[in-house]
């Protein structure tokens, strides 16, 4: 093997190791019953958790939660995002970079800057507390990362296909229904995943807008962690990795399906 | 008579700070083809996009097949604009490509099967429906883009530069099979292009945009022999400008000699002026009034021609029965005056 290749072999087994050792360890840990410093191994193993979390207790409630909050916020920016995109990968010189710092700015913006700001002016609205109150507030940041997305998408996408789809006889919703969204399914997949994921794993705008009425699974991760209960606490934290890295297998396997020989 | 599938009235389109299409009027009947030529900026794919409804209009009126169409949207037109590169839906195949005007429309599904078979048969590509767009040649991809096109029989087909990104053998097979559908579908069709040879070769008519406007309508056999203006003339590439005088009676003086033309002078006044032919309106003869002496060969895939220097006066000419003469050979020669155009000079 080649200087070079040793050198390859060992970064990528160094960022395995990154990866695996903590992902074994917050395995142990929601197993361990007792596990003590220094001990390298826990005393006993427990599946009470788990068990919880099957048996629709606390960290079962709080992911049926963020399921659903996860996936309203998804549909929700994602619907809004596909339009917003477009119009403003349409506009040109200093509109569209105005546009792209707007949808930008939720992003940059502290995230407890913008639950700050949010909580104000939702709970104004009576949404304080509320699922729809944190729905919204996930939407901003979900809505602006999508909105990103699909602006770069479709400032790749030649406009003229649409001009060709309207002067071949499609009004314009026949134009989404047929042509763009279709031919975008990929992409809207991927920005699905990617709000859903914001939404999954905020914890400032659900603090502050839910008002702890609001009860999702990192929300009940940090209450574990500060309340020292680490089993449940680590199974919460296993259960919060689940769609981050079944959203890589899916696109990883996607991607390899694309690169297939016809 | 019949009434024209389609008519623009004074059509104005601005563009940008330029001043885009002015006071532009055509008409152009059931399954006639019109070909609209025209340098880079003329306009001419404003023109297009003005027609199809996918440009702004300033001023003016788009009538198709009787109805004023100016207010409506493209899709309601029934007219299809076809864009330079075909652009195929990539997430439909072929069939479902040339399905798709039909599948807008609502039309029912044993009809759809039977049209995008015929539409696919008239531009040779049976067998190819279950064929994804990426799988196809650029020929190919043309073809399919021209079925698509015309399956729902609209009134009126435009077809932005329908030939000019393919190499000479695409051409040719794309040329044929727009011809085929066009004779099939009989869509009246307006075609831009800056390529003479296309105008040509498929254009019943030709028009010339020149600055916005257009400056001149004709047949291409009319065109070709006598363009409106001077500028025309230069845009078709008409190489010939000879300088001269206008005398009585009917005669040009040149630097070359002097020649009758009855008919080409009609309405030029006495005085300076230019005569503009092409090289096959100059007849080589031994005793032709003009005369040049021979400075270069010129060798195009289709013909030979010569250019000839007199005077500081250089034109360019056939190389005659005898085949290529001599370089510094004094050639002699007349002009067919029904192919020569005299506009005033300075």
């Amino acid at each position: 093997m080649t200087r070079a290749g040793i050198v390859r072999s060992a970064l990528i087994g160094l960022l395995t190791a990154g990866l695996a050792v903590p992902l074994a360890l917050l395995v142990a840990a929601s197993m361990a019953d007792r596990w003590f410093w220094p001990a390298l191994t826990p005393d006993r193993l427990t599946r009470d958790a788990w068990g919880s979390l099957l048996a629709g207790g606390r960290l079962g409630g709080a992911a049926a939660t963020s399921v659903a909050l996860a996936a309203a916020t998804a549909v929700l920016a994602t619907g809004l995002a596909l339009p917003l995109g477009r119009a403003l990968a349409r506009l040109r010189g200093w509109r569209r970079g105005l546009g792209a710092a707007a949808a930008f700015l939720p992003i940059a913006v502290p995230p407890i800057a913008l639950a700050t700001g949010l909580q104000l002016s939702l709970l104004s609205m009576g949404l304080g507390g509320s699922f729809a109150g944190v729905l919204l507030a996930h939407t901003v940041p979900a809505l602006g990362y999508a909105s990103l997305y699909f602006l770069g998408l479709f400032a790749l996408l030649d406009p003229r296909i649409e001009d060709e789809a309207r002067s071949l006889g499609a009004p314009r919703v026949e134009v989404w229904r047929r042509v763009l969204i279709p031919m975008l399914r990929r992409p809207i997949a991927e920005a699905l995943a990617l709000a859903f994921l914001v939404s999954w794993a905020q914890v400032p705008l659900t603090l502050l807008i839910g008002g702890g009425a609001v009860r999702t699974l990192p929300v009940e991760v940090l209450a574990f962690v500060r309340a020292g209960q680490d089993r449940y606490a680590a199974t919460g934290a296993l259960l919060l990795l689940a769609p981050g890295i079944a959203a890589l297998a899916l696109g990883l396997s996607a991607r390899r399906a694309e690169a297939a020989p016809l | 008579m019949t009434a024209p599938a389609l008519r623009v009235e004074g059509l104005a389109v601005p563009f940008g700070e330029q001043a885009g299409l002015t006071g532009v009027a055509f008409e152009v009947g059931p399954a006639e083809r019109l070909a609209v030529v025209g340098g880079s900026g003329a306009g001419k794919t404003t023109l297009l996009r003005a027609i199809a409804g996918l440009s702004p209009v300033g001023a003016g009126r788009v009538v198709i097949g009787g109805h004023d169409v100016t207010a409506l949207p493209a899709e309601r037109r029934d007219a299809v604009y076809l864009h330079q590169s075909p652009l195929l839906f990539p997430h439909l195949t072929a069939g479902e490509n040339v399905a798709f005007p039909l599948r807008v429309r609502r039309v029912p599904q044993a009809e759809i099967v039977a049209r995008v078979r015929d539409a696919l048969a008239a531009v040779r590509l049976d067998g190819f429906a279950a064929r994804a767009p990426r799988t196809l040649s650029g020929g190919q991809r043309h073809r399919v883009a021209l079925a698509r096109a015309v399956v729902s029989r609209p009134a009126v087909l435009l077809l932005d530069e329908p030939l000019s990104a393919l190499d000479p053998a695409l051409r040719e097979e794309v040329r044929e099979s727009l011809l085929a559908l066009q004779r099939a579908y009989r869509p009246a069709l307006v075609m831009v292009t800056h390529d003479l040879d296309d105008a040509g070769l498929l254009g019943d008519r030709i028009g010339v945009l020149l600055g916005g406007r257009l400056a001149q309508l004709a047949r291409p056999e009319e065109l070709f022999a006598r363009p409106a203006t001077l500028a025309v003339a230069r845009l078709l590439g008409i190489p010939n400008v000879l300088p001269g005088i206008v005398r009585p009676g009917n005669r040009f003086e040149s630097p070359l000699g002097t020649v009758a033309l009855h008919g080409a002078l009609a309405g030029v006044a006495v005085g300076p002026a230019v005569a503009v032919f092409r090289p096959d309106a100059a007849a080589p003869a031994p005793d032709g009034p003009l005369s040049a002496r021979v400075t270069a060969v010129r060798h195009r895939a289709r013909e030979t021609t010569i250019l000839a220097t007199g005077a500081a006066v250089q034109v360019e000419l056939p190389t005659g029965s005898d085949g290529v003469p001599a370089m510094g050979t004094l050639v002699r020669f007349g002009l067919r005056a029904t192919a020569v155009s005299v506009f005033p000079g300075d």
